[in-house]
């Protein structure tokens, strides 16, 4: 008996550590507008990833707001952090459990699109005006003349830097690669480090970190035909840079690091640079309060100082509302009511410069000049608004495509800086053994 | 003669039923999906696929990557195995002889069990941090390291750090259970030992094996196959990396699946990992089955 019940219990345990897949059910959608359902009835899910607590407030104050103003409706509110969520569509969608909208990355609207999850939300842009949206934002989550996505903040990559450390060191701001390979060189000393460079297998990070260097040279991670391309020789080139990078100026315990792990660094003031959006004010707000008045950013590095400005990676977040809601009528209403002026501006308030407007007519108001923060980091405003206009997403050059988010998604770029760092792999080696790789992948979507 | 009609006792199955059916749903519907799906084109997030046959099975098997992950899960399961049952049982035998105080102790011990893996993995990344983790400067301090160790992230630490992060982890749940077995042991074959002058190691020996052999063989069975399928530690502290240094079998699954999508070939793997579990089993059970009768 003992022995039948330690099988039975065996084989409980086999098969919940091995589970997977379930069967896809989907409803049609419901493509009725507000106007013409008239009174607002209903409950919808809204999944976020806006998992700080200020962002997390005016969502839901906006959320009461809205069912205050709507005693029929209910919004239920559940929050991811992005790699949860990412996990939870992707098995949602599989089993039919997917929310009634939801934020989103532009690499996972292109798979949404991919998989007709999404629906069209061409409607509510005109309603709020498809001339306040930037056309590279739009056109980011649009397909076959429709659009399925609405930005909700925008943000972009730049250097940011340690002025004290620079000034202590004698040290202009870099404005090439050279420059700021050998200032990060001299910087690393006494338990600071000149740069982190993450390349951990669970995020994008060493693939942001290459292209950067790749798109300063005017090239891509991606061939025009969407094949990816590691062993161009700007793509080698930008390979060897970072390794060097890590050699010399970097803790190598970022061979493991995910965006969080890099951020601390720089928030902790280990690291005198890094690369990160207006996000990096509000790390280092509350990490370490002295060294806000010692950090400032500046444009990403180019190959040569005479080179064009660029932007290497603009994001911006979206807005979707899913095929399987009910109620598509009441998320554009909600969606709108988040793009109302005092609402829009206490939303991106919540992290001020971290979160730019993706609509015009913001900027400029009173009210949103009026932050303190704002004010205080002017520079870096301009300095991420002028590459926020020039950038797309990784990959987006050509255009939305599912390959460029595979290109992020797969950790096969961070899996190759491994390789190399820890075996020692010949560099043209394994940069065509990702290569390889990521159009294996590629060939499974096409 | 009187022929007596045999009763059939419906009451025993009407109790059973329940725990019958809930057990039949969550171990049928999910291997025969997995099945189903793995000779498939299923992907996550796509609604149609075809019938493949056998080729996802024939590309897992052509992937050096799977083998290598197999390989890696081995020595994860042996490593860990081995340590949890080694200081699992050296406590259990420790804190039998304690006469006073021992629930504090089997307490204490048992506190890696009462946090999710999250915080463990989170707790340990933040103990081994490379730049400003406590134990790499503390070793750098004392003068036993020149350097910060690297405990996640230097290839030829890495591994042996997560083995004995899971040994810490294991270890108490054995330590609980062999105790538990322990104090079943009548005293008086001890006295009766004593008394015909056998040594401390022949009543370990003859004693004290036989009466517990039964439940550590339970228990290796049940560690074997958690240690196997474990996968949030590994994944949380290292993601399989560096350079897929502690990629397992369930990393390389999942990645198959949630990473590329390609369900229909995360099916395969994850049937090929049944399969191998289920041989282990068997092989396990056979050995018990055989004690069992030696008992006899």
């Amino acid at each position: 008996m003992k022995r039948k019940l330690a099988m039975l219990m065996a084989g409980m345990m086999l098969v919940s550590g091995l589970a997977v897949g379930c069967g896809s059910g989907e409803k049609p959608a419901d493509q009725q507008t507000a106007e013409e359902t008239g009174d607002l009835k209903g409950d919808i899910t809204f999944w976020h990833s806006f998992t700080q607590g200020p962002r997390l407030e005016v969502i839901q104050k906006t959320a009461d707001l809205f069912m205050e103003e709507h005693p029929d409706v209910n919004i239920t509110i559940e929050t991811f952090s992005w790699g949860d969520f990412y996990t939870k569509w992707t098995t949602g969608l599989a089993s039919g459990n997917v929310p009634d909208m939801s934020t989103a990355l532009p690499g996972h609207v292109v798979e949404m699109m991919d998989a007709e999850a999404l629906v069209s939300l061409d409607d509510l842009i005109d309603d709020i005006g498809r001339d306040k949206f930037s056309e590279a934002a739009l056109s980011e989550g649009s397909k076959d003349d429709a659009c399925y996505s609405v930005p909700l903040y925008s943000h972009a990559q730049v250097m940011w830097y340690r002025k004290d450390l620079l000034d202590a060191a004698g040290l202009e701001v870099p404005k090439t690669w050279a420059e700021f390979a050998e200032a990060a060189k001299v910087l690393t000393k006494e338990g600071t480090y000149g740069c982190s460079f993450p390349c951990g297998s669970n995020d994008l990070m060493g693939t942001r970190f290459l292209n950067f260097y790749v798109r300063s040279g005017g090239g891509s991670l991606l061939t025009d035909d969407l094949q990816a391309d590691l062993t161009s020789d700007l793509a080698i080139e930008g390979i060897n840079y970072w390794l060097d990078v890590y050699k010399n100026s970097s803790p190598k315990d970022s061979v493991n690091y995910a965006v969080l792990d890099q951020a601390t660094l720089f928030y902790q003031g280990k690291t005198a640079f890094d690369f990160n959006s207006g996000f990096q004010i509000g790390g280092v707000e509350t990490n370490s309060p002295d060294l806000v008045d010692q950090i400032d950013c500046a444009p990403l590095p180019k190959l040569h100082a005479d080179d064009p400005d660029y932007g290497a990676e603009t994001s911006n977040i979206p807005m979707v509302v899913w095929a399987n809601s009910e109620h598509p009528e009441i998320c554009k209403e909600f969606i709108k009511k988040l793009y109302e002026e005092d609402t829009y501006i206490e939303f991106l308030e919540a992290t001020p410069v971290g979160m730019l407007p993706s609509i015009t007519g913001i900027s400029d108001t009173e009210a949103y000049q009026a932050n303190e923060t704002v004010q205080k980091f002017s520079n870096a405003v301009d300095v991420i608004t002028k590459t926020m206009d020039m950038g797309t997403a990784i990959g987006f050059e050509h255009g939305p495509s599912v390959q460029a988010g595979l290109l992020t998604s797969q950790g096969i770029i961070e899996g190759m800086f491994q390789d190399i760092i820890t075996n020692g792999t010949d560099v043209e080696t394994a940069a065509k053994a990702a290569e390889d790789k990521l159009n294996d992948i590629f060939s499974t979507v096409q | 003669m009187v022929k007596r009609k045999v009763k059939f006792d419906y009451a025993r199955w009407i109790f059973v039923l329940p725990a019958l059916l809930i057990v039949g749903v969550l171990l049928v519907y999910p291997i025969f999906s997995s099945l189903y799906y793995s000779m498939t084109t299923k992907h996550l997030i796509k609604a149609s696929y075809d019938f493949i046959g056998l080729a996802n099975y024939k590309e897992v098997l052509n992937d050096p990557n799977f083998f290598k992950a197999f390989l890696t899960s081995l020595v994860w399961t042996a490593g860990s195995l081995a340590g949890q049952l080694f200081i699992g049982f050296t406590a259990a035998l420790a804190i039998n002889r304690v006469k006073v105080g021992k629930g504090i102790y089997r307490t204490l011990m048992i506190i890696p069990w009462a946090f999710p893996s999250i915080v463990i993995a989170l707790s340990w990344k933040w103990i081994l941090n490379g730049v400003s983790g406590f134990l790499p400067n503390i070793l750098v301090q004392l003068g036993i390291c020149n350097e910060l160790p690297q405990f996640l992230s230097d290839s030829s630490l890495v591994f042996l750090t997560l083995i004995l992060i899971n040994v810490w982890f294991g270890a108490p749940m054995i330590m609980v259970n062999v105790l538990s077995a322990l104090q079943t042991i009548p005293q008086d074959q001890y006295e009766a030992a004593q008394i015909d002058g056998a040594s401390k190691a022949q009543q370990f020996r003859h004693i004290t094996v036989p009466h517990i052999k039964i439940v550590v063989g339970l228990l290796v069975v049940l560690r074997t196959i958690w240690v196997f399928n474990n996968f949030d530690i590994i994944y949380l502290l290292t993601g399989g990396g560096p350079a897929n240094a502690t990629t397992t079998v369930p990393i390389y699954a999942y990645n198959m699946g949630w990473g590329t999508k390609l369900l229909g070939r995360s099916s395969a793997v994850t049937v090929l990992l049944l399969a191998f579990l289920m041989l282990v089993c068997v092989i396990y059970f056979t050995i018990i089955g055989k004690w069992e009768k030696e008992d006899k």
